[in-house]
């Protein structure tokens, strides 16, 4: 068969198998958003997207109108999970974000099913949302996600899913959640009803250290003791300068969130403070972040 | 390492583009004053006879048309459709390459169309893109279209033409059906 025409039924049929397991998310005025059936009774979306929490319905890709619980929502990475009884039992299949390429055809599902088709445009390491979230990876997307596409699969060319597309991350780009990620982050959801993160109670600020110190160009002086805090009863003091933490150095407040991921909840980290100028080791366990309202 | 399929897709493509040219004119007005030659929009070569398909809003009064072989005629309006957006032009000329008709309702979602027409003046410009949804009225295409792309050819990975493109909608392209196409020269033209 010729060439185009092979790659054209190879994307629709890539539609046709995603798109049993991509639903409306009713969740706000106007228009719903996408979701992914992600397992039986189980649909992710993107948290932006959900401005109520209650009264939530779910039109499953048959049609089927269902009432939705909200079961937890993540600001920072833009996810939520809602619980659907009877949902069905056609979820999504997942894909190999790992082998996900720059220029890699992929396909962008809204509910109906509507089609939106591009290419990965750049992937880069670990980084933080706007909104405080660690995102694993970052898998920028060259192509449309019209209205309504948020919470919604992306879709490589064999039609498994990759990732969770949301413009709500960042301004002007197009962004997809790395769908083992997704994963992750929807078991804590389900778990605990959030996604928790890593906590010091330190407010600090960024100051430049000098060089015959060997440690580094700058450090974090901090400004605000949580009383009872984690560092507070670490025995951290006002006007100490944080310069190490977990083994590897801290330049500014992204080093410090690197090392407060959702594994360190609980653990007994050590931390290296400038006091008076001098170098004083201290071991802070790390609490869990308290959590926004709303 | 050669590109198994991407070259294979390029040469196709590069066929299909040339193919579609072949059966897209260009619409102008020629009426009076600042429109006089202006470039209106595209049409289909629908039959080899000089039957040409545009968009109703493309042809609102005297147009004249250019074939791909750069002849410029003066073309009648036969019919017009104003809620389809369809109008059915003759020129005086036979033996045209004419399109290969396909079915709109069979179209699925995801699957790659090409368009081709006049945007913005460059004159049968190829834009690529994919069937967005098929559950309206009107065909609703992932792609990219511009003003002077009115009246051309939507068209399926076979180079058969499904649609004719009409409007721009929230950045995607809305197309006429074939279907619509068909019954408007049936019941309008009678055959």
């Amino acid at each position: 068969m010729d060439a185009l025409l092979s790659l054209s039924n190879d994307l629709a049929t890539a539609v046709e198998r995603a798109a049993p397991a991509v639903v409306a998310v009713h969740a706000r005025r106007r228009l719903p958003s996408t979701g992914i059936h992600w397992r039986p009774g189980i649909v992710v979306t993107a948290e932006h997207t959900v401005r109520t929490a209650e009264d939530i319905t779910v039109t499953m890709a048959d049609g089927r109108s269902m009432p939705a619980v909200l079961a937890g929502r993540d600001p920072g990475t833009d996810l939520a999970v809602l619980r659907v009884a009877d949902a069905g039992s056609v979820v999504a299949t997942p894909g190999d974000d790992a082998a996900l390429k720059v220029g890699h055809m992929v396909l962008a599902l809204g509910y109906g099913p509507r089609a939106s088709w591009g290419v990965i445009s750049a992937l880069g390491p670990r980084w933080r949302s706007w909104r405080g979230g660690d995102i694993d990876r970052l898998v920028r997307l060259d192509l449309v996600l019209y209205p309504g596409f948020s919470g919604g699969p992306l879709v490589d060319a064999a039609g498994r899913v990759v990732g969770l597309n949301t413009s709500g991350l960042a301004r002007e780009t197009r962004l997809a959640l790395p769908v083992t990620m997704v994963t992750r982050v929807a078991d804590e959801l389900l778990r605990k009803g959030h996604f928790s993160r890593g906590y010091l109670g330190l407010g600090m600020q960024p100051v430049r250290l000098p060089a015959q110190l060997g440690l580094g160009d700058s450090a974090l002086i901090v400004v605000m003791v949580e009383p009872s805090g984690p560092a507070a009863r670490a025995g951290v003091l006002l006007g100490d300068v944080l310069v190490a933490l977990d083994g590897g150095p801290v330049g500014d407040l992204d080093d410090v969130q690197a090392r407060l991921g959702s594994d360190r909840v609980g653990a007994e980290i050590p931390a290296v403070v400038l006091r008076g100028g001098v170098r004083t080791e201290l071991r802070i366990t790390v609490g869990e972040q308290p959590r926004r309202a709303g | 390492m050669s590109a198994v399929l991407a070259e294979p897709v390029a040469a196709a493509a590069s066929g299909l583009a040339a193919r579609l040219a072949g059966i897209t004119v260009e619409v102008r007005g020629h009426g009076h004053g600042s429109s006089a030659g202006a470039p209106a929009g595209a049409g289909v070569v629908w039959r080899a006879d000089g039957l040409i398909l545009t968009n109703a809003h493309v042809a609102r009064g005297a147009v004249s048309i250019v074939l791909p072989d750069r002849r410029v005629l003066p073309a009648r309006l036969a019919a017009r459709d104003v809620e389809h957006d369809l109008a059915a032009l003759v020129v005086d000329a036979t033996g045209l390459s004419s399109a290969e008709i396909g079915d709109s309702d069979a179209l699925r979602v995801g699957e790659l169309v090409l368009a081709v027409g006049n945007p913005l003046g460059v004159v049968r410009a190829l834009s690529a893109g994919l069937v967005h949804a098929t559950d309206r009225r009107f065909i609703q295409a992932d792609l990219r279209l511009a003003p002077g792309n009115s009246g051309g050819p939507l068209a399926d990975a076979r180079g058969r033409v499904v649609g004719l493109n009409a409007m721009i909608v929230g950045g995607l392209a809305v197309a006429v059906p074939s279907r619509e196409g068909w019954r408007f020269v049936q019941e309008r033209l009678g055959r």
